[in-house]
């Protein structure tokens, strides 16, 4: 090709970059166009390491706030995970046929959910008569709450050695502020709560609900006679089926 | 030249060069093109389409449940009649709607209308079909029993609830296929009196029932009129008026209204701004006011404003009723604004909140209201501002003058602020009520608190404020989508001042104006009632909140027997004197409404009172007896309307409704969307000139859920029972997003460096001679 002849010609590029560059085109171009190139790949990389850090900050959260909440049970007070936290750990949680399990923490909002699932102020404490709502991220910790199923089981162990076992009883779409979760709701509930669609990119409006309904020891030890029982109602978690 | 020549000369070579350059420019375009695309797609937001919920509706609407649980479809609105009756300070407002059962099912629906948040709910009438049923007030449970009851029977029933102070729902039972049912609703509220004039409000905005919808952009809309495809608006008030086309509204929805305007003063000037009326004097001086246009298409809100004739409009009034033996009062007063007197110079401390709980959302929107708040000091007034974590900082020393170059350095520091660390507001509010210094002599010492509550020494906080407020008035602003709302208002309440509440950035503008323009304009404050002249009895509401400019006392009042001595006295100051009213009984003028009035009022007050009292059920009980006497719908009061005669055969279950087969004229899904409904087929070419918003509605009623269920009522009941429903966090990050949109740019960056290479690697030989 002509133009690397050229280019070997033109004694200006001492860097890599504006050698390559230059192959193409004279040095007066070369430089603000290579450099408008640069600055936008940077700028690329800049945002992938902005999302790549969301989910690091939540994957070493988890892993700092195991520690800290083995540590914190039975204790008197509520330990912060470290000094200038602004939230206590609380719980965990354990889906037992995924084989998940998560640190909860004090209070969602804020910066609380970066590090883990938290529960929400102003609802009960889970294991109490009323509804406790654990929200977190759908991206992160609570990605997992999609393969959830009715007759699920999930344990809550909390901070001060009590532990409950919640069958998973339903699930449903709402829009956050008219989510329809009543905090006074008879009986011993707890709500998990994330962003809904799973897969979309941006923030929206929509929260996908599962409620779990404190078991009895009976369901507890037998899952199977759970699954089938009659009290699982039909509009169970079937978001392909229930949702457009 | 050279290069002219041999451009023009093209040679083979050349032509090859510029298809090159030509195919590298089109990749360049191409490139930036689906960058753009791929940017503004991932915006677009997921919505269900054609359905709405209970907070969706912002005018009266008949709600079916669907297939979405938690979802609705809207009955097509036939006809609203409203018929308003202003007598002196109390309106009375007769809201007739009329709706169609479209499916071959028997249905329960669940009738949604906002009201004024002061308005008075007691009467309920429902006709379903040819039958006329009247509402009775019971305590909630005990209506909602007789409702389920009725309804199992096969018994045309309603029940009215409230759900919110300004919410109510209507659930009707038993609806026949086809039928019409008609709904009407009383209601009494004071008419609003504010910078001498007297004015109201009737909400008829249409309720955003056609979202742009997914469905909808799939069909060729050359031929239809009124559809705006546009993207879904973030902003709910704004949703409903651009899809619809005003005259097809106007078939679908429309309203009339009469207006009887009895001022009880000869009548000045009467302003309608949104809509054009008819006018007819009276003999008795009272005018009837009618639409110009017959009906107009509901997607405004109906505002009336009246003065008097003389200019000097009455500063005060005095209207009284005698229901079972008690006399009750209703009495206005505006105070005389102080002539030429200054506004009286402001020190201002604003306490804002940056702990870790207030991240991201929140954070800016406190940030954004702080820094309006900070540019409309004037230089007169005095502040300071302090933030807090788990530390706390005073960005001065004291208060300090609002020069403007003081002003820019705070909202600069303002803007820097970031949201880490722990929440200790106990001493940033010791600071902010203790340590400003002493207040100058009638100045207005104002502390705004901007911050989501997430405190766990609640009481102690209340301690404090109660303790130390002084005459500092507390302003709590609750920021992000869950504050704390029990400790906000209680705290502005002690503290004397209001509680506001910002729920998302579209509103944030309009509230924080509305909250510092009447803190820059304080008119009265202290303001106290009692009775004169051996009476007594009870005047709400208590504590008398301070006025603002323009507003005048409103007070209502309770006393027993049938009284017609005495005088009501009022004390207060302003700027800086004493100030005394008083307002003599046998005077007053008798008036329909005051005794309903006075109830739902003192209702609000033992609301509020309830948040902090010991016994809350004895509460509860104080509040049911004085609806149930006062024939009032309230939390625990509910209207219930029972017809004997059951209507619905015993043997079709209620809500086995089919897919509506049948369907109404001119109203067919297959022409518009190329999908069969049913086994009907239909000539689809004269159908599809039907109205596009009819197709729409054709579109609603397919979502109808094909059983309506008992559990499906329920759930209409629940979902529309939201007044302790739990508003969720965002859960989503954005780091898919910003991943996403990071490799786009590494790609963008690549195609461009490769287009450069091909677009210069053209001209290159061009450019060598030149260099030659």
């Amino acid at each position: 090709m002509p133009r690397t002849r050229v280019a070997g010609g033109n004694p200006a590029g001492p860097s890599r970059v504006r050698r390559s560059l230059a192959l193409v085109a004279p040095a007066w171009v070369s430089r603000p166009f290579a450099l408008a190139i640069i600055l936008i790949a940077l700028a690329g990389f800049v945002l992938v390491c902005k999302g790549l850090y969301v989910h690091a900050k939540a994957m070493l959260g988890q892993h700092l706030l195991e520690t800290s909440f083995a540590r914190g049970i039975g204790a008197e007070t509520a330990a912060r995970p470290w000094p200038w936290a602004d939230f206590t750990t609380e719980a965990r949680l354990t889906a037992r046929r995924l084989g998940r399990s998560e640190i909860v923490l004090s209070d969602a909002g804020g910066e609380a959910l970066a590090f883990g699932p938290a529960l929400l102020g102003g609802t009960a404490r889970p294991g109490d008569e009323g509804t406790a709502v654990i929200a977190a991220h759908r991206d992160t910790h609570f990605r997992w709450l999609r393969d959830i199923r009715p007759g699920d089981l999930l344990d809550v162990a909390l901070r001060d050695g009590g532990a409950a076992t919640f069958v998973v009883r339903e699930a449903r779409i709402a829009r956050a502020d008219a989510s329809g979760i009543d905090p006074d709701r008879p009986g011993r509930w707890i709500a998990l709560a994330t962003c809904w669609p799973f897969d979309a990119a941006e923030r929206g409006p929509l929260r996908y609900i599962v409620e779990a309904e404190l078991a009895d020891e009976t369901a507890a030890t037998t899952e199977v006679a759970v699954i089938g029982s009659p009290g699982t109602p039909t509009n169970g978690i079937q978001p392909s089926v229930a949702l457009r | 030249m050279l290069e002219d020549d041999d451009f023009l000369l093209a040679s083979p070579p050349r032509v090859a060069r510029s298809r090159m350059t030509r195919f590298a420019a089109l990749a360049m375009v191409a490139c930036c093109a689906i960058f753009v695309l791929m940017i503004t797609g991932a915006r677009a937001e997921t919505r269900l389409a054609g359905l709405v919920r209970p907070n969706d509706v912002n005018s009266g609407s008949l709600l079916l449940p669907s297939k979405e649980p938690g979802f609705f479809v809207e009955a097509p609105r036939l006809k609203t009649d409203v018929t308003i009756d202003v007598d002196g300070p109390i309106l009375r407002a007769k809201v007739t709607q009329r709706f169609e059962n479209p499916t071959e099912g028997w249905v329960e629906g669940t009738y949604v209308f906002p009201l004024p948040e002061d308005s008075a709910v007691d009467r309920l009438k429902m006709q379903i079909g040819e039958r006329l049923i009247e509402g009775k007030i019971e305590p909630r449970a005990k209506a909602r029993e007789i409702y389920e009851q009725a309804k199992a029977k096969g018994q045309k029933t309603a029940l009215l609830e409230q759900q919110r102070p300004n919410i109510f729902t209507n659930q009707v039972a038993n609806i026949g296929p086809g039928e019409t049912v008609v709904v009407q609703i009383e209601y009494q509220e004071t008419v609003h009196m504010s910078d001498g004039a007297f004015s109201f409000r009737f909400p008829m905005v249409v309720a955003p029932r056609y979202n742009p919808d997914p469905i909808v952009q799939t069909v060729d809309f050359a031929g239809g009129r009124g559809f705006a495809v546009t993207n879904p608006v973030p902003d709910r008030e704004k949703i409903g008026a651009p899809v619809l086309d005003p005259r097809e509204n106007a078939k679908i929805n429309p309203v009339s209204l009469t207006i009887n305007l009895a001022a009880g003063f000869p009548i000045g000037e009467v302003k309608t701004p949104y809509h054009e009326m008819s006018e007819s004097d009276h003999a008795d001086g009272s005018r009837t006011y009618r639409l110009k246009a017959d009906t107009v298409p509901a997607d405004r809100d109906f505002a009336m404003e009246w003065t008097s004739a003389s200019g000097a409009t009455p500063s005060a009034g005095l209207f009284r009723q005698v229901v079972d033996g008690k006399t009750y009062l209703m009495a206005f007063l505006t105070p005389p604004s102080a002539e030429g007197a200054e506004r009286p110079p402001r020190e201002v401390i604003f306490v804002i909140d940056n702990s870790g709980s207030m991240a991201g959302e929140s954070i800016r929107q406190a940030r954004e209201a702080l820094a309006l708040a900070i540019s409309r000091l004037s230089s007169r007034d005095r502040f300071n501002v302090i933030r807090f974590d788990d530390t706390f900082d005073s960005f001065f020393s004291g208060l300090v003058p609002a020069t403007p170059d003081r002003r820019e350095q705070a909202i600069a520091r303002v803007r820097k602020l970031d949201a880490e660390g722990g929440t200790e507001m106990l001493p940033a509010l010791k600071a902010a009520l203790e340590d400003q210094g002493k207040m100058a002599d009638g100045a207005l010492r104002q502390v705004i608190f901007l911050t989501d509550g997430a405190i766990g020494n609640e009481s102690q906080l209340f301690e404090t404020i109660a303790r130390d407020r002084g005459q500092a008035r507390l302003f709590t602003v609750g920021i992000g989508s869950a504050p704390n709302s029990f400790f906000m208002s209680r705290a502005a309440e002690i503290g004397r001042g209001t509680f506001t509440h910002v729920g998302s950035e579209t509103e944030l503008g309009e509230k924080m104006k509305a909250l510092f323009s009447k803190l820059e304009n304080p008119a009265m404050r202290d303001v106290a009632a009692s009775f004169d002249g051996g009476i007594s009895g009870d005047i709400a509401p208590d504590p008398i909140p301070d006025l603002y400019y323009g507003e005048p006392v409103v007070l209502t009042a309770s006393l027993p027997g049938d009284i017609t001595e005495g005088a009501i006295r009022l004390t207060g100051e302003i700027a800086g004197q004493p100030w005394r009213a008083e307002l003599p009984l046998d005077h007053a003028a008798a008036a329909e409404g005051i005794g309903k009035l006075w109830a739902r009022r003192a209702i609000a007050d033992l609301e509020i009172e309830r948040f902090s009292a010991s016994d809350p059920e004895a509460l509860d009980r104080k509040i049911e007896a004085l609806a149930l006497d006062h024939h009032l719908v309230s939390r625990l009061t509910s209207l219930v309307a029972v017809d004997v005669t059951p209507s619905r055969p015993n043997d079709e279950a209620l809500g086995s409704a089919k897919l509506p087969l049948n369907l109404p004229a001119g109203w067919d899904f297959d022409a518009v969307f190329g999908e069969a409904p049913g086994a009907q087929p239909s000539p689809p070419l004269q159908k599809a000139q039907g109205g596009a918003v009819q197709r729409m509605a054709m579109a609603d009623t397919r979502m109808i859920a094909a059983a309506p269920s008992p559990e499906a009522a329920e759930m209409t009941a629940a979902s529309a029972s939201l007044t302790t429903g739990v508003v969720l966090p965002q859960t989503a990050t954005l780091a898919k997003r910003d991943m996403m949109i990071g490799l786009l740019i590494i790609l963008f960056a690549a195609m461009l460096f490769v287009a450069t290479r091909m677009l210069w690697g053209t001209y290159a030989p061009d450019t060598d001679s030149r260099r030659r």
